[in-house]
C-alpha cells in the first residue's frame, strides 16, 4: 500500500509525451485540474536539445541517450508459445523514450493519415472481396470510429504541428501532385510541402514514368515560420540530418514540448511531476471505477493519488502492462481466445530497397530530415486490387533522405563484405551515391500475437515484464514481398542507377528478431471497437470495464495500418478527448451500452 | 621530459607493418599517448590494434589504431556502455534464439576482456605476421565454437560494432582522430545546416567540424616523445 496519499485531484494523466500533455492542455482549459505524472526527468528542447552537443550520433542514436532505461523497465520477448520468452537486455528493434515529450521528442516527424478503408479493414475488405477473403486466423476488426469522425481532429493535429506538405483530395478536389488515394481532407497542410534532394527527385520521376503517383512525404519537420492554434513558434527545418532519436533544438521538428508543455505549463490547472513512476492503477471496492493511481516519487516513497479521471498516456506497451499489472480488464488468453487486454498485439511490416548511382548523382546524404521523403501510396491499404494476390493491407514506398550519420549511414552494394580492404573502399564509395527505399507495411493482427504477463522476469519495482509473442504472420510476409518487389522495379527505372539490392524484414522463413531496429511503431494490446469480447476500450477510447479510465496511443490501434502511427493516434487522442469534454465530465458514464 | 607511459610505445611493440609504417604528425596518439589506459592491458591493447586494423586497414586513408580506435575502445569499456548501462542482466540466464538478442551474464566490458583472454590462449594474434592476421580473423568470423564462456559470434559483432564506432563517431570520443573517418566518405560532421544546398547534385567540399571543433577535436598535436 502507498504510504503517502495526497489531495485528490480531477484528473491523473499517465506520462507526459504527445498524447498526455495534450490531454492535460485540453482538459485544463475545460476546467479540470490535471496531474501529470511523467516517469523521467524535465528536460526542454531549447537547453536540451541544441546543436551542436546535440548531434552525436553515438550517444543518441547508437547508445539510445534519450530512450528509456531497461534496467529500469523491459520486457521479455519470444517468437511463439512453445519458446520460453527471454528478457529485452538490450534495446534494438523499437526505441521507447522517456522524460518529457516521450518519445515524441525523437521521432521523425512523419505524419498520416489513416486510409477511410483502414479504419474499417474487416468491413471494408468482406465488401469489396467477399467474407470468405479473410483467413481465420487474421483478428483483424474495424475500429469503430469512421475517418470521417476523425477528419477534423486529424487536420487539427496537423495544424498543432504545423505540418509541410501538398494535400492530394482537398474537399473532394483531386489534386495531382499530392497522394490521390488519402480520404477527404477539409483544408490543405498549414506549410508548403519540404524542399527535395536529387535522390528522392529521381525516385518520383522514375515513380511518375511507371504510372505512379508519387508525392511529398508529409512532415512535421516545419518549412517556415509558424505559430501553432496553441501559440508555439515554429521554425524552419535546416535539414541537418539529425531527427529520429534526436531532439530538434531548431524548434523546427514539432515535438510535445514546444507545441503543447510550453503553452499549458504554467496555466493554474496543470501540474506535472517528474520521476514519477507509476507503478498501478487502484480500482473502487466494488471494481467498477479506478480511484487513481500510485506512484513512485522521487524520494523512493510510494504515493497514492486520487483522482476523479485517470488517463493512461503511457507508451502503448506500458499502457498495457500497466493494465496487466493493475487487473484492469481481462487479460487476453491465446489458448481459449477469451480476454482482451494483450489482445491484437501488432507491429510494422519493413522492407529496405537500396539504389546505388553512378559518380553523376551527388546525394549529400547528411542533407536529410526526419520526414524527407518522395512517396508512392499505390500499394498502401487497398488502393489496389486484392483479388488474386492472397494478402490484405499494403504500405507505402518512400525514397527518403532521413540523414548521413557516418556510423549507421554506410550503404554498400550486395555482396560487399562486412569489414577489410573492399568493405573499406565500397563505403567510401557509396557514401555519396545512394538511394534510400522503405516499404513501410501494415501488420495484422492474429491469434497468436498478443502481450501478457511473463512468470519469471520482474522490473526494477518488482512488478512482473510484459512478455510480448509475435512472429510476422504469413499474411505480411506476402504483401512485404509483393510491395517491396515493386519498389524494387522503380529503383531499377531511375536514371544513373547502377544496381539495386532489397532485403524484406519479414522474408519467409526469417522470424521476427528483437536485435536490428526496425521501427518503434509498437501497435495493439488495449485496441478500441464495438465489442467488448474483442477491445478493451470503446469507440471513444474509454474502458469498457471501469468508465473513468480512458486510453490513449497506438495500443487501441485494431491492426497497424501501412503507415506511421503519430497522426492516427492524435487523431484518435483529440476524438477521445472532445467526448469527454462535450459528453463525459459533467456525467460520468459508460458512454456506450456494453 | 620523460614519459612514465606511452600508448604508442606500447602498440608499436607489437612489431606489426601496420602502425610503424606511417606515423603522422597528427596521429591519435599525440593526444592521448601519455595517459595510461582507462580499462585496457597493454596486451589487451596490442590485441585489439591487431584485429581493428584488419577490420579497418590502412589504403590511402588511415587504419583503425592510427585512427584512433583503440583509444575509443578503451575509454567506451571503461564508461557506461562497457559497465552495462543500459542492460538489464537480471538472471536467470537460459540459453535464447539469435532472435531474442543479447542473454549473457555479463557486461559488454566483461565480453570484450574474457574474450580477448580466450582467443590469446589459442594464439596471440599480436604476435603473428601480418598475412596470418588476415587468415586468423578470416577463420574467426565463421567460428561456431564459443570463444571461454562467450558466443564467438556475439563477441566477433561486439568487436566489429566498436571498432566502426571508433572509426566514425565524433573525435571526442578519442577515435576518427582529425577526422579520419568523416573525411574518407564525405560527412561535413556536426554543425549542419544546409537549407540552401539539399536540392543541389553538387559535392560538399567544407572540412569536417565536430562538436568540440576549435577544442578538443582540433587541438594542437603534442609532440610525440622518441623516448616512449
Amino acid at each position: 500500500m502507498a504510504t503517502r496519499t495526497l489531495p485528490k485531484t480531477d484528473v491523473v494523466i499517465v506520462g507526459g509525451g504527445w498524447t498526455g500533455l495534450t490531454a492535460a492542455y485540453e482538459l485544463a482549459h475545460a476546467g479540470q485540474r490535471c496531474v501529470v505524472l511523467e516517469r523521467g526527468q524535465n528536460r526542454h528542447t531549447a537547453t536540451s536539445f541544441a546543436g551542436p552537443e546535440e548531434h552525436d550520433e553515438l550517444k543518441y542514436a547508437l547508445r539510445h541517450g534519450h530512450m528509456q532505461d531497461l534496467k529500469k523497465e523491459t520486457l521479455t520477448f519470444r517468437n511463439n508459445r512453445d519458446q520460453q520468452a527471454l528478457p529485452m537486455r538490450r534495446l534494438g528493434s523499437f526505441l521507447p523514450g522517456t522524460g518529457l515529450g516521450g518519445a515524441g521528442i525523437h521521432w521523425n516527424g512523419q505524419i498520416w493519415r489513416p486510409l477511410p478503408s483502414d479504419l474499417e479493414m474487416r468491413s471494408h475488405y468482406e465488401d469489396r472481396y467477399g467474407s470468405q477473403f479473410i483467413p481465420d486466423d487474421l483478428t483483424i476488426q474495424d475500429w469503430g470510429v469512421t475517418y470521417d469522425e476523425l477528419e477534423p481532429h486529424l487536420d487539427f493535429f496537423e495544424r498543432i504541428c504545423g505540418a509541410a506538405g501538398y494535400a492530394g483530395n482537398l474537399n473532394g478536389e483531386t489534386r495531382a501532385g499530392g497522394n490521390v488515394f488519402e480520404g477527404q481532407r477539409s483544408a490543405d497542410y498549414p506549410n508548403p510541402a519540404m524542399k527535395q534532394p536529387i535522390s528522392n527527385t529521381l525516385f518520383g520521376k522514375a515513380a511518375e514514368k511507371l504510372g505512379y503517383n508519387p508525392f511529398p512525404m508529409p512532415s512535421a519537420n516545419v518549412t517556415q515560420a509558424y505559430e501553432n492554434p496553441y501559440g508555439a513558434q515554429l521554425h524552419p527545418c535546416t535539414y541537418c540530418g539529425f531527427c529520429e532519436r534526436f531532439g530538434c533544438g531548431y524548434f523546427a521538428k514539432a515535438d510535445p514540448i514546444i507545441c503543447v508543455y510550453d503553452r499549458i505549463k504554467d496555466h493554474d490547472n496543470f501540474e506535472i511531476r517528474f520521476e514519477a513512476q507509476v507503478l498501478r492503477v487502484e480500482k473502487s471496492e466494488d471494481g467498477q471505477t479506478a480511484t487513481g493511481v500510485t506512484y513512485l516519487g522521487e524520494d523512493g516513497v510510494e504515493v497514492f493519488q486520487p483522482a476523479d479521471t485517470v488517463c493512461l498516456n503511457a507508451y502503448g506497451l506500458w499502457n498495457v502492462h500497466l493494465m496487466l499489472v493493475s487487473d484492469l480488464g481481462k487479460p487476453y488468453d491465446p489458448a481459449t481466445r477469451t480476454g482482451v487486454v494483450g489482445r491484437n498485439y501488432a507491429y510494422q511490416t519493413v522492407a529496405a530497397v537500396d539504389a546505388f548511382f553512378d559518380s553523376d548523382v551527388i546525394t549529400n546524404p547528411f542533407m536529410g530530415a526526419g520526414a524527407l521523403g518522395v512517396v508512392v501510396d499505390d500499394f498502401n491499404g487497398d488502393n489496389f486490387d486484392h483479388a488474386e494476390l492472397g494478402f490484405l493491407g499494403g504500405g507505402y514506398i518512400a525514397c527518403k533522405q532521413y540523414n548521413g550519420r557516418p556510423i549507421s549511414y554506410q550503404p554498400t552494394p550486395e555482396g560487399t563484405p562486412a569489414w577489410g580492404g573492399d568493405w573499406k573502399r565500397a563505403v567510401r564509395e557509396n557514401y555519396n551515391h545512394h538511394g534510400d527505399l522503405v516499404i513501410h507495411g501494415s501488420s495484422v493482427s492474429t491469434h497468436e500475437n498478443y502481450l501478457d504477463l511473463d512468470p519469471t522476469w520482474t522490473d526494477a519495482y518488482g512488478r512482473p515484464l510484459l512478455r510480448m509473442t509475435f512472429n510476422f504472420p504469413d499474411n505480411d510476409r506476402k504483401m512485404g514481398d509483393y510491395v517491396m518487389n515493386r519498389a524494387v522495379e522503380i529503383a531499377q527505372e531511375m536514371d544513373n542507377v547502377t544496381s539495386v539490392s532489397s532485403v524484406n524484414m519479414a522474408a519467409k522463413g526469417k522470424d521476427y528478431s528483437i536485435v536490428p531496429y526496425q521501427t518503434t511503431h509498437n501497435a495493439g494490446g488495449a485496441v478500441m471497437g464495438t465489442d467488448p469480447t474483442t477491445s478493451v476500450v470503446n469507440r471513444f477510447g474509454q474502458m469498457w470495464d471501469h468508465h473513468n479510465v480512458f486510453v490513449f496511443g497506438a495500443c487501441l490501434f485494431p491492426q497497424n495500418p501501412g503507415y506511421n502511427p503519430t497522426g492516427p493516434l492524435m487523431g484518435l487522442a483529440y476524438w477521445t478527448l472532445d467526448h469527454m469534454k462535450t459528453d463525459y465530465l459533467s456525467n460520468p458514464r459508460p458512454l456506450m451500452d456494453a | 621530459m620523460h614519459h612514465r607511459f606511452s600508448r604508442r610505445a606500447v602498440l608499436l611493440s607489437m612489431g606489426g607493418a601496420a602502425l610503424s609504417a606511417s606515423m603522422p604528425v597528427r596521429h591519435a596518439f599525440a593526444q592521448m599517448d601519455a595517459e595510461p589506459w582507462a580499462f585496457l592491458t597493454d596486451d589487451e591493447a596490442r590485441w585489439l590494434a591487431a584485429i581493428a586494423d584488419i577490420f579497418i586497414p590502412e589504403d590511402d586513408h588511415p587504419s583503425a589504431s592510427q585512427a584512433g580506435v583503440v583509444d575509443y575502445i578503451d575509454m567506451q569499456l571503461a564508461t557506461g556502455y562497457g559497465q552495462g548501462q543500459g542492460l538489464y542482466l537480471q538472471g536467470p540466464f537460459p540459453e535464447g534464439t539469435p532472435e531474442q538478442g543479447w542473454q549473457l551474464p555479463v557486461t559488454p566490458a566483461e565480453l570484450i576482456r574474457n574474450g580477448i583472454a580466450a582467443a590469446r590462449e589459442e594464439t596471440d594474434l599480436a604476435t603473428l605476421p601480418d598475412t596470418d592476421r588476415l587468415t586468423w580473423v578470416e577463420a574467426f568470423s565463421k567460428r561456431e565454437d564459443p570463444i571461454g564462456d562467450a558466443p564467438a559470434q556475439t563477441f566477433f559483432g561486439e568487436l566489429l560494432s566498436l571498432t566502426k564506432e571508433g572509426y566514425f563517431a565524433d573525435p571526442i570520443y578519442l577515435g576518427n582522430h582529425d577526422y579520419a573517418g568523416w573525411r574518407m566518405v564525405g560527412f561535413p560532421g556536426a554543425h549542419a545546416y544546409f537549407t540552401e544546398r539539399v536540392g543541389d547534385n553538387a559535392p560538399t567540399k567544407q572540412p569536417p567540424m565536430g562538436i568540440a571543433h576549435g577544442q578538443l577535436g582540433h587541438r594542437a598535436p603534442r609532440p610525440i616523445s622518441q623516448e616512449g
